[in-house]
C-alpha cells in the first residue's frame, strides 16, 4: 500500500505527464467538481502547482513509507543474525562480564546450577551436596563436602565426567582468558546462547551443558564419559 | 531424526515429526439442514422436490448407517456429481431447507509417511446444527455438562461441530478471573512462525536453529501449534498473553537434528522458560543426548508437554520424548470423546524384556479437528497428537499464571494436578488414555490448593478392574506363574531431586485375604528428575495354590525431599499404593503358554529390519514384539481360547519347564547361549512342545535393505532379517530342523482359509516323520535383489513333529511371523495359532492339516546350503548374549536368573475401600476452597461452518477486557497512514478539479470516461493529453 502511494505522488510532482495523474486521481469524475467555484479553484490550483507544496507532500509520504519499510527490516535483520553464517573473523557480540573473584561484596542471594541429582555449585564456585545448600542458593562453605573451583572428573582437554565440576572448574578466575577465547571463536551456531549470555557464572552454566559439540551420529555422546566441558575442544572422539 | 530407506524407492522417514492433516472439502458431498426434525421418508421428499427443477443433475442420499437414522433428523448428506453453485442455491430456496454446506473428509496419512497407501485412512465428518442455545445458570452444571464423559448421552450431537477447544475447556472462566498467561514464558519448538501473524501480540523473540536462513513457518504446523496456545482472535488459544518464544528447529522439509535441539534447548534454559512445547516425537528413546538433554530441561524446571505420536491403533507405538516420566505426555480424542485412532498407545518399550512399561499417555485432549491460526492468517482444522499437546502446553501456560507462588509450579506438581484432575473416559484402557481427559478448571481447583507432595501414576493397582486395568484385568494371577508387574511412576512434586526413604511396606489386609500374595518392590534410587519408577510384582503365595478369591493390601511408601527452606532438612511424603488382585487355581500344563521375551530385539538401539519387506515406510522393528503390544490381539485370541499367557524375559535356562505346555518364539532376533539350547533340549525330552514363528533371513536381501540414515549420516546395515535364523537354526539342529535362507511372499488358502505370506523364510529341513505343508508362493527375495518375478511350487511353510522321546514334546515350525503380528498385518491366522496349540499342549493333530493335498515330504536341506550369519554384522553391540572379540564375538557367561526379593509382609486388620480409584487422588486438596466465580457464560451459538467461513467465527465481547488496546506502538503508523491518504485524496480532488476547468470551454464530451479508457488501451503512444 505505501508503494501505490508513492506511485501516486510521484506522478503528481511531474507535471509533464497530466495522463498519469488520469490513472492515478482520475476515478473521480467531472460531475463531482461540476459546482465548484471557478476562482477557488484556480487558487488552489495554483497552490498545487507550486513545487514545494508538492514537495512536502512527497517528503511526507516518502518519510512515511520509509519509517514503516525500515522498522520491518530491523526487525527481520535482528531476527536474521541470529543464526547466519559469518565470515570467520567475526565475533559474536558477546557481553560477558566477568568476576575476578575478588569481589569483597559479601553476597546475600546465589544463585546455583538448579539441576543437580546430588551436587550443586554455586555462582562462587562452590560445589556442595543438596543437603548443604543454605537457603539463600549458596552452599555452605563451612560444610565437608564443598569446595570451591574444584575440577574433579575433569580432564585436560577442559571436559568432565560431572556437570557441577565442570562448572566449578570453569568459574575458576584463570579460566577467563580461555573463557574470552572461546567466545571470540565461537561458531555461529552458538551465538544465539552465548551473546544472551550476560556473566562468567551463566557463561560457565551454559557452556558446560552438552551440546551439539558432544555427539557424533547425531544420537550418541562423542565420550559418555567426560561429555561436559568448559574449554574449547570438543569431547575426545571415541570409538562407537 | 530422519531416515531415507534406499530400498525400492527412496522414503523419507522423519522419525521426530508429527504430521498434523487437515480436512479437505469432499466436492460432491453435501449436507443438508433442515429447519427442524423430519423422518427419511420426508427428508428424502425435500431434497428431490428441491432439486425437481435441475433434472440433469445426479444425486442421491448418502445412506447413514447408524442407531440414529432410525429417528427423525434434521440433515441429510447428499451426493451431488458435478454440483454447480446454482443447483446448491436451488435447494438453498426449499423452505425446509436451512442450509447446504460441503461434506468434510479426514485424512490422516501414516506419520512421517509420504506416500503410503496402506495405512491411510479415512472418516467421515458431520457437522450437526443445533438451534438449542447453550445456556448455562450455574457454574456446577455446566461442569457436569461439558465433562460428561458417557459417550451415549444426548449431547453427541453437539460435540461433533468443531468449536474452539479452549472454550470447549472452558478456558474462557479463566480468563474472565483475570487469568491469561501473563507472565508465563512459552516455547514453541517446532517449523517457526511468521513475523507478522495477526493472532499473536507477545511475541517475545523468535530464533532459528536450523540450516535454512528463514524464522518464517513454511509448513503451518509451527503456526498452527502456537496458535493453540497463545492466539489471541478468531480461533483463540489458551493464554493469549503469555510470552511466545518460538524455537524454529524443522526445516520446511521437516528435517531436523539431534544436534540442533540440543543447542535449542540450552537456549530455552537460559531463558528460562517456563512451558515448552513438543509436537514432536519418534521411536528413539535411546538418543542419550537427546533423553539426557530433556532431563535436564525439567531439572531446570522446564514443564515439557509432549505428543504421544501418530502411530495408532496400534500398540507399542509412543513416541519419545513423551515417554519420558518427567514429561507430559498426550494424546489425543475426538469430541465424542473417542480415543483418536491415531494416537500412539500401549506401554512404554523401554524396559524390555525383563521389566514391564509404564502408563503412557499421561492425560489425553482433544486433537481431532481442532481449529487453530493457518499459516499466514485465518484458522483451519487439523488432526493429529500434535494438535493435543498444544491444548495441554496452553492449558498448562493458562495455569501457571493463575498460580500465586509460582515455587509451587514445577513439571511434577502439574502433572499431578493435570493427572489427579482427569476425567476418566469409560471403556478405555489406561495404556490408551492414561488418566483420562484434561480438565482445565479442576486443574485450576486442585493447582491452587496444592501442597507439595509425592503420588503415584497409576494411584491404585486394581488387576480385576476391566477394562481400565487392561491388559492386567484379562488374565488372573495364580500360584506358580510369572510374577506380574506393575511399573509405577513417582512423581515428586517437593523437588528435583528425592529419594524413598527406608524400604516400601507391604500391608496385607488380613480380612481381604493379603496373605495370599507376595510383593516385591524395585525402585529408582534416585527420584532424578522429579519421578522415578516403582515396579511391584506381585506373586501369589503357595498357600492359595488351589484357592480362587480377590486378595487386597497397599504398599506404603515414603519420598523425601531435601527441604529448601531449613539446611540438611528434608520434606517427606508417604503415599499408599492399594493392590487388588484375582486368584484363580493353578491351571493344567497343557492350558499355559510361555511367551519368549528374551530373545526378541527390536530398535532402537539396532537396525532389525521389518518383518514385512512390503512396508518400506516403516523399515523398523519396533514396537517391542510383546504380547501387550503388537502380539495384542494374538494374546486376546489366546486368552478367549483358554490359554494362560506368560512372558519370560529372562534366558531360558529361568523357566521351570514342567509348568508350561507350549513355548513359543516368534519373530527372534537374539543370539542363544549354549545353556539355553541343552536346557530347551531336555525341556522338550520331558514334555514342554515349542512352537517357532520365524521370518525371512537372507544376507544379499539384508545388503540391499541398508539404507542412508540422515540423522546419524551413516549407512544402516541390518544386523538380522526379519528373525535371527542362522541362531534359530542352531537351537533347533538338534531335531533335524532347519530353517532356509528363501525369502517368500504371496496369497493362498490353507484348510479352507485365506492366508498371506509376508515376507518369510522356507522350511530347509524337518525329520522325515514330521508332517510338512508346502504352498506356491512368490520368490521376494529374486524381486527385491533383480525386480524379477518367479513363482515357486511346493514351498514348505508349516512344519509339526513329535519328538521320540517318551513322553517328549512337540515341535511346529512356521516360517512367517506377519499374521500374528498386528503390525502391517493383511490376513490373521489366529485360526492356525489354535491348530498349533492344540496339536502342542494337546497332542491333537489338525486333521485339515495332515489330509491337505498340500502335504510333502519332509525336506531334507541338502539342496541348498543352510543360512549364515551376515558377514561383519554388528549383533553383538546390542545382544545380551554376544560380546566383541577378537575375530568373532563369543557368548557371554550366562548371566544370573533374575531373583525378587519379597516385602516381609506387616499384615493389617483393615479393610480396603470398594472403590480404591475414588480414593486416590492428590493428598490435602480441598477443592471447595477455590472458588470460582459465579460468573455469566456466554458461548457464541455453534453453528457448522459454511464454505469459505474459514475465521469468521464470533468472539464474544468480555471475554478478554481491555487487552486488545495495548497495542498503541501499532495505532500511531495507522493515524499517520490515515493523514497521508486524507491529504492524498485532497489533493486528487483538487487536480481533477483543475483538469476539469478546460471542460468549460470546451464543448463536452458525451462519455468522457469510455474514451480514457480507450486511450489507456492504446498506452497513449501520441503523447497527447486526453480530450477531456
Amino acid at each position: 500500500m505505501p508503494s501505490v502511494l508513492l506511485l501516486c505522488l510521484l506522478c503528481m510532482a511531474h507535471p509533464v505527464h497530466p495522463h498519469l495523474i488520469q490513472v492515478c486521481g482520475g476515478v473521480q469524475t467531472d460531475t463531482q467538481m461540476a459546482t465548484s467555484e471557478y476562482g477557488h479553484a484556480m487558487v488552489l490550483r495554483r497552490l498545487l502547482r507550486k513545487r514545494w507544496v508538492l514537495g512536502v507532500v512527497f517528503g511526507l509520504s516518502l518519510i512515511y513509507f520509509l519509517t514503516n519499510t525500515l522498522k520491518q527490516e530491523e526487525r527481520t535483520i535482528r531476527d536474521r543474525t541470529l543464526l547466519e553464517a559469518r565470515d570467520p573473523d567475526h565475533r559474536i557480540p558477546w557481553k560477558v562480564r566477568f568476576n575476578l573473584g575478588n569481589s569483597s561484596r559479601p553476597i546475600t542471594q546465589c544463585r546455583n546450577s538448579i539441576q543437580g541429582k546430588s551436587l550443586l555449585t554455586d555462582e562462587l564456585g562452590y560445589v556442595c551436596e543438596r543437603k548443604d545448600l543454605l537457603v539463600n542458593g549458596c552452599c555452605n562453605v563451612n560444610a565437608l563436602s564443598s569446595r570451591q573451583y574444584i575440577c574433579k572428573s575433569c580432564l585436560a582437554n577442559g571436559c568432565c565426567n560431572i556437570y557441577e565440576y565442570c562448572v566449578s572448574c570453569c568459574l575458576q578466575p584463570d579460566k577467563q582468558l580461555l573463557l574470552e577465547h572461546f567466545l571470540n571463536r565461537a561458531a555461529d551456531g552458538f551465538q544465539n546462547l552465548f551473546t544472551a549470555v550476560e556473566d562468567h557464572f551463566e557463561l560457565c552454566l551454559a557452556k558446560c551443558r552438552t551440546s551439539s559439540q558432544s555427539v557424533q551420529h547425531e544420537n550418541t555422546y562423542r565420550n559418555p564419559q567426560a561429555k561436559y566441558c568448559y574449554g574449547e575442544s570438543p569431547p575426545e572422539l571415541l570409538p562407537i | 531424526l530422519n531416515t531415507i530407506l534406499k530400498y525400492g524407492l527412496e522414503a523419507q522417514m522423519p522419525w521426530r515429526y508429527l504430521t498434523i492433516t487437515m480436512f479437505s472439502p469432499l466436492s460432491t458431498e453435501y449436507i443438508v439442514a433442515f429447519n427442524g426434525y423430519f423422518t427419511a421418508k420426508a427428508r428424502s421428499h425435500f431434497i428431490s422436490s428441491a432439486l425437481k427443477s435441475s433434472e440433469a443433475l445426479d444425486w442421491r442420499i448418502v445412506p447413514r448407517k447408524n442407531p440414529a437414522s432410525d429417528f427423525p433428523s434434521d440433515f441429510e448428506v447428499v451426493q451431488i456429481r458435478q454440483a454447480s453453485h446454482s443447483s446448491l442455491l436451488t435447494l438453498e430456496d426449499h423452505p425446509y431447507i436451512k442450509r447446504v454446506t460441503p461434506q468434510r473428509k479426514v485424512f490422516l496419512p501414516d506419520p512421517g509417511a509420504t506416500c503410503n497407501n496402506d495405512t491411510r485412512w479415512t472418516q467421515k465428518w458431520q457437522s450437526w446444527q443445533s438451534s438449542r442455545p447453550l445456556r448455562r445458570t450455574s457454574l456446577s452444571l455446566a461442569f457436569g455438562f461439558w465433562h460428561a464423559t458417557g459417550r451415549h448421552s444426548s449431547r453427541r450431537l453437539l460435540r461433533a461441530i468443531p468449536r474452539h477447544v479452549a472454550q470447549i475447556l472452558q478456558a474462557d472462566v479463566l480468563w474472565q478471573m483475570g487469568y491469561t498467561g501473563s507472565g508465563v514464558k512459552v516455547a514453541v519448538f517446532d517449523t517457526g512462525l511468521s513475523e507478522k501473524h495477526p493472532h499473536f501480540k507477545n511475541v517475545k523473540e523468535r530464533t532459528n536453529w536450523t540450516n535454512e536462513k528463514t524464522l518464517d513457518d513454511g509448513l503451518g504446523h509451527g503456526t498452527f501449534v502456537a496458535g493453540v496456545i497463545a492466539s489471541m482472535r478468531e480461533c483463540q488459544g489458551f493464554a493469549p498473553d503469555s510470552e511466545l518464544h518460538i524455537f524454529r528447529v524443522f526445516t520446511n522439509n521437516q528435517v531436523s537434528y539431534t544436534s540442533w535441539f540440543l543447542d535449542a534447548f540450552n537456549y530455552a534454559i537460559l531463558k528460562k522458560i517456563d512451558v515448552l512445547n513438543l509436537s514432536i516425537g519418534g521411536p528413539d528413546f535411546m538418543d542419550h543426548p537427546f533423553v539426557d538433554k530433556v532431563w535436564e530441561l525439567t531439572a531446570n524446571r522446564v514443564i515439557m508437554v509432549s505428543a504421544i505420536g501418530n502411530d495408532g491403533p496400534l500398540y507399542g507405538t509412543l513416541n519419545n520424548p513423551a515417554d519420558q516420566m518427567d514429561v507430559i505426555g498426550v494424546g489425543g480424542i475426538d469430541f465424542e470423546d473417542n480415543i483418536a485412532r491415531f494416537s500412539s498407545r500401549g506401554m512404554t518399550t523401554w524396559e524390555l524384556p525383563g521389566g514391564y512399561g509404564r502408563v503412557k499417555p499421561d492425560i489425553v485432549t482433544y486433537g481431532s479437528g481442532v481449529r487453530g491460526s493457518g499459516m499466514k492468517e485465518g484458522c483451519r482444522s487439523l488432526s493429529g497428537t500434535s494438535v493435543a499437546s498444544p491444548v495441554v502446553a496452553g492449558a498448562v501456560t493458562l495455569l501457571v499464571s493463575t498460580v500465586l507462588n509460582r515455587e509451587l509450579v514445577n513439571p511434577a506438581s502439574m502433572k499431578q494436578a493435570l493427572i489427579a484432575s482427569a476425567r476418566r473416559l469409560p471403556g478405555v484402557n489406561m495404556f490408551e488414555q492414561g488418566h483420562g481427559k484434561l480438565d482445565l478448571i479442576r486443574a485450576y481447583q486442585i493447582l491452587n490448593s496444592y501442597k507439595p507432595q509425592a503420588s503415584l501414576s497409576p494411584s491404585y493397582i486394581d488387576l480385576t478392574e476391566c477394562p481400565y486395568m487392561w491388559p492386567y484385568c484379562s488374565q488372573p494371577i495364580y500360584y506358580g506363574g510369572m510374577p506380574t508387574i506393575v511399573n509405577v511412576t513417582i512423581l515428586n512434586g517437593m523437588g528435583v531431586t528425592g529419594r524413598i526413604l527406608d524400604k516400601p511396606i507391604w500391608q496385607p489386609y488380613l480380612p481381604q485375604n493379603g496373605d495370599h500374595i507376595d510383593v516385591a518392590v524395585s525402585y529408582s534410587p534416585v527420584l532424578w528428575p522429579w519421578a522415578g519408577y516403582l515396579a511391584v510384582s506381585i506373586s501369589v503365595a503357595k498357600k492359595a495354590a488351589s484357592w480362587e478369591g480377590i486378595a487386597q493390601g497397599h504398599v506404603m511408601v515414603t519420598v523425601a525431599s531435601p527441604a529448601g527452606n531449613n539446611v540438611g532438612g528434608e520434606m517427606t511424603s508417604t503415599v499408599k499404593l492399594p493392590v487388588k488382585v484375582k486368584i484363580v487355581p493353578t491351571p493344567p500344563r497343557s492350558k499355559r503358554v510361555l511367551w519368549d521375551q528374551y530373545h526378541n530385539l527390536r530398535y532402537p538401539p539396532g537396525y532389525f529390519p521389518r518383518d514385512n519387506l512390503r512396508m518400506k515406510n516403516d523399515p523398523l522393528d519396533w514396537n517391542g514384539d510383546h504380547i501387550h503390544t503388537n502380539f495384542r490381539d494374538m494374546y486376546q485370541h489366546l486368552r478367549s481360547m483358554g490359554y494362560f499367557v506368560e512372558v519370560l524375559g529372562a534366558p531360558i535356562t529361568c523357566f521351570d519347564a514342567s509348568q508350561y505346555g507350549t513355548f513359543m518364539m516368534v519373530d527372534s532376533e537374539e543370539e542363544y547361549f549354549p545353556e539355553e539350547i541343552t536346557k530347551l533340549r531336555r525341556d522338550i525330552d520331558k514334555g514342554l512342545s515349542l512352537i517357532v514363528f520365524s521370518d525371512w533371513y537372507n544376507t544379499s536381501v539384508m545388503r540391499k535393505v541398508k539404507f542412508y540414515d540422515e540423522n546419524t549420516r551413516q549407512w544402516w546395515m541390518p544386523d538380522t532379517g526379519g528373525a535371527n535364523v542362522p541362531a534359530l537354526n542352531d537351537l533347533i539342529s538338534v531335531w533335524g530342523m532347519a530353517f532356509s535362507d528363501g525369502l517368500y511372499e504371496g496369497d493362498f488358502t490353507m484348510a479352507d482359509h485365506d492366508m498371506y505370506y509376508a515376507s518369510g523364510c522356507s522350511i530347509a529341513k524337518f525329520p522325515e516323520d514330521g508332517i510338512v505343508i508346502a504352498k506356491t508362493l512368490k520368490d521376494q527375495g529374486l524381486e527385491v535383489l533383480k525386480q524379477e518375478t518367479a513363482v515357486v511350487e511346493g514351498v514348505p511353510i508349516l512344519g509339526m513333529y513329535q519328538t521320540p522321546s517318551e513322553g517328549g514334546g512337540r515341535i511346529a515350525l512356521y516360517g512367517d511371523s506377519n499374521c500374528i503380528d498386528d503390525s502391517h498385518r493383511q490376513k490373521d491366522c489366529f485360526w492356525l495359532l489354535d491348530a498349533l496349540l492344540q496339536y502342542t499342549s494337546y497332542s491333537m493333530t489338525p486333521p485339515s492339516l495332515i489330509h491337505s493335498n498340500s502335504r510333502v515330504t519332509p525336506p531334507t536341506g541338502t539342496d541348498r546350503p543352510l543360512p549364515e550369519r551376515l558377514e561383519g554384522n554388528h549383533l553383538y553391540r546390542y545382544s545380551k548374549v554376544l560380546e566383541a572379540h577378537l575375530g568373532d564375538p563369543k557368548p557371554r557367561p550366562l548371566p544370573a536368573c533374575p531373583h525378587l526379593s519379597w516385602s516381609k509382609p506387616q499384615p493389617l486388620n483393615e479393610t480396603a475401600p470398594s472403590n480404591l480409584w475414588k480414593h486416590q487422588k492428590l493428598l490435602s486438596i480441598d477443592m471447595d476452597k477455590v472458588v470460582l466465580p459465579n460468573v455469566r457464560n456466554y458461548r457464541p451459538q455453534v453453528r457448522p461452518l459454511s464454505p469459505g467461513e474459514s475465521g469468521a467465527w464470533d468472539i464474544p465481547g468480555g471475554i478478554m477486557p481491555g487487552r486488545y488496546n495495548q497495542e498503541v506502538g501499532q495505532t500511531i503508523p495507522m493515524f499517520a497512514f490515515l493523514g497521508a491518504m486524507v491529504v492524498l485524496s485532497f489533493f486528487v480532488v483538487q487536480l481533477t478539479k483543475s483538469k476539469n476547468k478546460p471542460k468549460r470551454r470546451k464543448p463536452r464530451v458525451k462519455r468522457p470516461t469510455y474514451l480514457q479508457q480507450q486511450q489507456q488501451q492504446q498506452l497513449a503512444p501520441t503523447g497527447k493529453n486526453p480530450t477531456v
